[in-house]
């Protein structure tokens, strides 16, 4: 399990050294040969322990008592060092089978168990391999002080001892005995700076609750560090056992961030209460607020966690993020890139020789209504923009009005719900701006002023509920599209809020049977995206029910899909509570049933890195169908939720995918990119980003598509040049293909995303939490990517907005006490697995320094590169308070 | 009486009072007083909703110092423009033409890619099209047979077809207008329509369309031969025997220069005095025996548009087949004939090409100030767009408009070729890559338009496996005087 046994070079040479001579020669033969080699001192050793071997044999119980203590006394000054071949071992060697029938012809006295104490030494290198000797001989001898006899002796004892706890636990003999060693082991290794091995041990004997008392605030970091990462390993309930444990420690040493991180990572709200009814700091408490604000979860402060009224709202604001938006354009000025960009500025087509886009003179409405998406993308969260908002001083004929009618029906939709992207998180100014909108008359207007709200409120919470004041009636609406426009809206502005006002406004609509198919099918990802990983039954029942409501043709529908994925979201992450649902989806109709379970099973295992769930999935992908299964698909979909977890399964879940590119069918292929695109979203690894370029030319369109659009999401917000230079050969490939070229323009968007300043990973804290709200939004595209023709290039291309939900700046600003930004010097480079290092390693690599507020690429970390402040997390990302040093004194 | 404080967009105004005994109407004038929106225009947020005009303060639930948020603008209405706008997705196909900017392409119909790809080539010559559209003519002279004159129908109608089309057009009746008139062309091979050699197909329409526009018009006047005004050649020859002394001179009209490739041809221009110069052997009435002859052609009356044979094939007695030289030979987006212009011709060309070299330096010269190395480049596409125009014009006029004419200057631009990809006449691969009248380079592969760059043209000189010229179509510059 520890990745890393610093100490254990040396000693495990030594060990195989011995054993690998045993056999070799005969022993006594070896002895005499070896006797000439010898030098003087270990003849005169050898001869003095062959001396006391003899004694012990002695009759004299006063002989054998001074024999035994000297002899100990040669073995522990030997194995104290652990750098030589202890040599009294290596003498005593032959006589381990003599002192062994010693042993037991001799009376129950305390000179036995001195003698034991001997045998389980010599037994380390002697005993054969699966006996247990030392462990034996420890158990009989005195126990003395388990240290003295060497650190390899320790570690040996571990491993003997947690097989025989294994064995014990089949034979369910008692453990007491055993448990009294693991004590002082762990003891010892606690206080021999050998953490990883005293975790190993508690958790092979399966009681981590003893490590708690150990811990002191020298080792507590790299306990902890240590037990989370080896959480990601463990199989369930292990692992919130271990992360439990690590909330003990954490709690108990004051590392409240680090405690909040786990308490998230469990999803256990208790602990975050405990956390600020037990934390009495102001600022630690906003720190806290600030990383519940980026995992995006609905937190209500009471009275209790913080008696201060305006304290309290204070706080309150900073969870509801609406700081987000000030923070965001803070960084935008200071690395200045407030300039409103053009989807011109993005395509670049001057640098594409020769073949230009044809230099058409009509406009095409599939490429404004692309040029609408690139503009809302690259231009999301700045408040300004070359096409949607207006300076105001404008005279009539304004800009913004013509280029919102000039989209074509639907695309209005899209056109006007892009303010809202370009105004995200910017309440006050987004709504404002959006209300022209409301008095429309073009229902498509107003159905995408409707989706604009929703995005403008996108992860950001205001007291007086805007969007639900505003959005509630238009549900009801006639015409389809408004209502979509409304509740996809809500999904949006409330997604992982589990917000019952919400839910007695949209369940109604899964049952009402004169709703059409597409407004039930938003509902249900509404409905998803609000109660996301709740396991709430009533809305599972309302959807269930709708599904099975569905007809024959119905089912048949790519629509009808997002029910059963709104289901899955319904369990995002809970891995074993889908079951029940599971069970139910089984009587679904056959259309829609293994489709349904696969979606629920990516669902429910999302972000756990389980590998029997990736081999059931791939198993379901080595099957060959008959025509029109659709269930492989989210099936792929499924490896790569499962997979993303952690960087191991990540790179294997990346292999085994180019296995499905090459064995699987068509249906599989094309949803390989889109399982790559989440691997790797916002961090382009070169190998996908080859891999995507290939398929990118495929001569299977669909699969052409999706490489595309997941080329966009690996570059989403890096502005990756290697990237944008692809995309930019692609446009003029496909200049005649309109679906294709679409395609490439929105992948360039989301590669300039933000003008490079945003992330789309879910991940965050150093790759520790996912935010389950992001990972619902980029699931739900990806599902609606799995067929392109139907929904993207149709008339749902407004869903591309679900990535709103993933939309997080990739910053790192630091903030005075007061929290105004704070401009300091850190060091940001790759971050380095530092887990069970002993020391202080270096936590990051080819690092650069520069002064907050600072990007942060995909597997960046950052330090504080000078003494002058005190973060009050230990991770620095997003928002971080900065509180002064008092030690700090300005050198010259 | 209650005190809230409300907000809008980034304003607070705090202690606003809100009289519980009148309707929120009232309370929203008051605000409108406050920010300038209109009551009918403002979305107060409150606990579950908005607040509506006639609710009852009391089951509202609004609180003491509570703060309630105000949306609403006094900004203008959005209205859709009176006019919406026209998308390229709406228009009809003929107008969608002009937007894409290049023609539609052909089918193949089984092998047909070496008409496909000479209709393609010819389908550039305006003069040709406008020709066609005359044709026939009202009153019908009976030299022509009825499947040329089918072929020349069909023609005509294939090329308004490719106009008027963005989807790629199947040329059926053209075809079979052609294998009828053509027998040759309807060669099977394992039942299937064998591949031609373009070349032949090149000419022998031409040669149709010549012989029906010819006697369409007044059958008196050479000049309405169109076909011939515009690809023929006239050449001189003088015909020489080293044996004898005998010199003769011979005249003759043709359609297409020859470049012949050999060991020592790397070059159009090489290969060109190679075609003009040739050897044959005849009777030589001084000697009264065969004796060799030299011929030496020259140039004695350029076309419009010029034609340039790459002799690739030859045929290969072993293998039965015309088989191709792959030799690489170059040629240039600009050709000089000077060099092969007779005497008499030169004389009538150097008036206009010292026009054109002024026209050109003037130009030139007014460039260097700006940009030097892009100013050939924009001289030749604007002598290129000046072109159709007058051109057009030119073959409506009758040639008795002499002084205001374009005068040719013997150099000509390169706007067509076609190529063939493959190791034999009869096998492999045509392509038509043509020069559309907004300056870009479109490959016509079948059904497939694809646009190319300029600079990718010239490389299709041959050497290789790629795509290499068979025929080049070159097309005059000329000067008005």
């Amino acid at each position: 399990m520890a990745p890393a046994e610093p100490n254990s070079g040396g000693a495990g040479a030594t060990k195989d050294q011995a054993s690998v001579k045993v056999p070799s020669k005969d022993p006594k033969k070896k002895d005499e040969k070896k006797d000439e080699d010898l030098s003087e001192e270990d003849l005169a050793l050898k001869q003095q322990l062959e001396l006391y071997v003899e004694r012990v044999q002695d009759s004299d119980p006063g002989l054998q008592k001074v024999a035994l203590e000297s002899m100990r006394q040669e073995i522990r000054t030997s194995t104290s060092s652990m750098t030589s071949v202890p040599k009294p071992l290596k003498f005593l060697r032959p006589h381990y089978g003599t002192l062994q029938a010693h042993y037991e012809k001799m009376a129950e006295s305390d000179l036995k168990k001195l003698l034991a104490d001997i045998l389980s030494v010599l037994a380390l290198t002697m005993s054969p391999e699966g006996e247990r000797a030392s462990l034996k001989y420890r158990l009989l001898g005195s126990d003395g002080d388990i240290g003295s006899w060497g650190h390899e002796y320790v570690r040996n004892l571990a491993g003997e001892i947690s097989q025989e706890y294994a064995k014990r636990q089949s034979e369910e003999a008692p453990i007491d005995d055993l448990m009294e060693l693991v004590v002082q082991i762990v003891a010892f290794h606690m206080k021999h700076n050998a953490e990883p091995e005293a975790v190993d041990l508690l958790m092979e004997v399966e009681d981590l609750d003893l490590l708690v008392e150990h811990v002191d605030s020298a080792n507590y970091k790299r306990t902890c560090l240590y037990l989370t990462s080896s959480a990601k390993y463990l199989p369930g309930p292990d692992d919130m056992l271990v992360l439990d444990i690590a909330h003990t420690i954490y709690m108990k040493f004051e590392e409240y961030p680090r405690a909040l991180q786990i308490a998230l990572y469990l999803d256990n709200m208790q602990y975050v209460k405990q956390l600020f009814t037990t934390c009495n700091d102001i600022q630690k408490k906003r720190q806290f607020c600030f990383i519940l604000a980026r995992q995006g979860i609905t937190f209500e402060l009471d009275e209790e966690m913080c008696a201060e009224d305006e304290e309290r709202e204070s706080l309150q604001e900073i969870i509801n993020n609406t700081k987000l938006s000030e923070g965001y354009l803070t960084l935008a000025r200071d690395i200045e890139v407030m300039e409103p960009k053009s989807p011109e500025d993005i395509y670049k087509a001057h640098l594409i020789d020769g073949r230009g886009s044809g230099g058409g003179t009509v406009d095409s409405a599939r490429q404004n209504l692309a040029a609408t998406f690139v503009n809302a993308f690259v231009n999301a969260g700045f408040g300004q923009d070359k096409l949607m908002t207006v300076p105001s001083e404008a005279s009539s004929g304004s800009s913004s009005t013509s280029w919102l009618f000039k989209n074509k029906e639907h695309g209005k939709a899209s056109a006007a719900a892009s303010l809202g992207m370009i105004l995200l998180w910017d309440v006050d100014s987004g709504l404002a701006q959006l209300d022209k909108y409301f008095h429309s008359t073009d229902t498509h207007v107003i159905s995408g002023a409707l989706l604009g709200v929703g995005i403008v409120n996108c992860g950001v919470k205001n007291d007086c509920d805007p969007a639900l004041a505003l959005l509630a009636e238009y549900v009801d609406k006639e015409d389809s599209s408004i209502r979509i426009g409304a509740i996809m809206g809500l999904g949006l502005a409330y997604a992982g809020s589990q917000n019952e006002q919400i839910r007695s406004k949209l369940m109604p609509l899964l049952g009402d049977g004169k709703s059409s198919l597409d407004v039930i099918a938003f509902t249900a990802i509404s409905l998803g995206l609000v109660y996301v990983g709740s396991c709430n039954e009533e809305v599972a029942q309302a959807i269930i029910f709708a599904l099975m409501d569905r007809s024959e043709a119905e089912l048949g529908e790519p629509l009808t899909r997002f029910l059963s994925l709104g289901l899955g979201l319904l369990y995002l992450g809970k891995q074993e509570s889908v079951e029940a649902t599971a069970e139910v989806s089984k009587t679904f109709n056959e259309k829609i049933r293994k489709h349904c379970d696969m979606t629920l099973l990516s669902c429910a295992y999302a972000g756990t890195g389980n590998v029997l769930k990736v081999q059931h999935f791939l198993g379901q992908c080595a099957q060959h169908l008959e025509k029109g299964e659709t269930f492989q698909g989210p099936a792929v979909l499924g490896i790569a939720m499962v997979a993303m977890a952690e960087e191991l399964g990540l790179d294997m879940a990346i292999r085994s995918l180019e296995h499905l590119l090459q064995y699987g069918e068509q249906n599989i292929r094309k949803a390989v990119p889109l399982a790559l695109g989440l691997l790797c979203i916002s961090n382009p690894k070169v190998n996908v980003m080859d891999t995507l370029s290939r398929l990118s030319h495929d001569a299977d369109t669909e699969v052409a598509m999706a490489a595309i659009i997941s080329l966009g999401l690996i570059g989403a917000g890096t502005n990756n040049a290697r990237i944008a230079g692809m995309l930019r050969n692609l446009s003029s490939y496909y200049y005649k293909d309109a679906s294709l070229l679409f395609c490439v323009r929105i992948a360039q968007g989301l590669v300039h995303l933000g003008k490079g300043l945003m992330t789309l990973s879910p991940y965050h804290s150093e790759r520790f939490l996912m935010s389950p709200t992001a990972l619902a939004g980029l699931v739900t595209l990806l599902h609606a990517c799995l067929d392109m023709k139907a929904i993207i290039l149709g008339k749902y291309h407004y869903v591309l907005y679900f990535l709103v939900l993933a939309m997080q700046p990739r910053m790192l600003l630091t903030v005075d006490e007061n929290l105004k930004p704070l401009s300091v010097p850190v060091r940001v480079g790759q971050a380095v697995d530092v887990v069970g290092q002993a020391g202080r390693p270096k936590t990051i690599t080819g690092f650069q320094t520069h002064s907050t507020p600072v990007l942060l690429s995909a597997g960046d970390r950052a330090e504080l590169a000078t003494e002058k402040y005190i973060p009050l997390s230990p991770i620095l990302e997003g928002f971080v308070i900065l509180k002064e040093n008092p030690d700090y004194r300005e050198d010259n | 009486m209650l005190t809230v404080s409300v907000k809008w967009q980034k304003e607070l105004f705090s202690n606003v009072e809100i009289d519980t005994s009148q309707t929120p109407y009232v309370f929203k004038c008051q605000l409108y007083d406050l920010t300038g929106v209109p009551p009918e225009r403002q979305k107060i947020m409150v606990k579950g909703g908005l607040l509506k005009d006639d609710a009852d303060w009391s089951t509202v639930g609004v609180k003491q110092g509570q703060k309630l948020m105000m949306m609403g603008t006094a900004d203008e209405i959005v209205k859709a423009p009176e006019k919406g706008p026209l998308f390229a997705e709406d228009l009809p196909e003929e107008e969608l033409v002009v937007n894409v900017g290049h023609s539609a392409g052909l089918i193949n119909l089984g092998n047909t890619c070496y008409m496909n790809s000479t209709i393609q080539c010819l389908h550039l010559v305006p003069e040709l099209k406008s020709a066609l559209i005359k044709y026939p003519p009202p009153v019908r002279s009976n030299a022509v047979d009825q499947s040329s004159h089918l072929l020349a129908v069909t023609t005509r109608d294939l090329f308004n077809e490719l106009d008027r089309n963005v989807k790629p057009v199947a040329p059926m009746r053209f075809l079979s207008a052609l294998r009828s008139k053509y027998p040759q062309f309807a060669q099977l091979q394992n039942g299937l329509y064998m591949q031609q050699d373009a070349e032949e197909c090149w000419s022998q329409l031409l040669f149709t369309l010549s012989s029906c526009l010819k006697s369409s018009g007044s059958s008196e006047d050479a000049a309405a031969d169109t076909v011939k005004r515009l690809f023929g050649i006239d050449l001189v020859s003088r015909v020489h025997c080293a044996e004898s002394g005998e010199e003769s001179t011979e005249s003759e009209s043709v359609y297409s220069l020859k470049c012949h490739i050999s060991q020592e041809v790397n070059h159009l221009h090489e290969g060109l005095r190679h075609g003009l110069k040739s050897e044959l052997e005849k009777a030589s009435p001084s000697l009264g025996r065969s004796a060799i002859y030299v011929k030496d052609s020259r140039i004695n009356d350029l076309p419009r548009y010029l034609t340039i044979q790459f002799v690739r094939f030859f045929w290969k007695r072993e293998t039965n087949q015309k088989a191709k030289i792959l030799r690489k030979v170059n040629y240039p987006l600009e050709l000089d004939v000077l060099d092969f212009c007779s005497d008499d011709l030169r004389k009538r060309l150097e008036v206009p090409r010292r026009i054109l070299r002024d026209e050109e330096g003037k130009k030139f010269g007014l460039k260097t100030k700006q940009n030097n190395s892009a100013s050939t480049d924009i001289d030749v596409k604007m002598s290129d767009a000046e072109g159709p125009s007058n051109v057009t014009g030119n073959s409506s006029e009758s040639a008795a408009g002499e002084e205001k004419e374009k005068h040719l200057t013997g150099i000509y631009d390169l706007v067509a070729v076609l190529t063939h990809k493959g190791r034999s006449a009869d096998s492999g691969h045509y392509v038509a890559w043509v020069k559309q009248e907004n300056g870009k380079w479109i490959q016509f592969d079948d059904d497939n338009p694809i646009l190319q760059r300029e600079e990718d043209i010239t490389k299709l000189s041959g050497g290789g496996d790629w795509h290499m010229a068979y025929i080049c179509m070159y097309k005059a510059r000329d000067v008005s005087i």
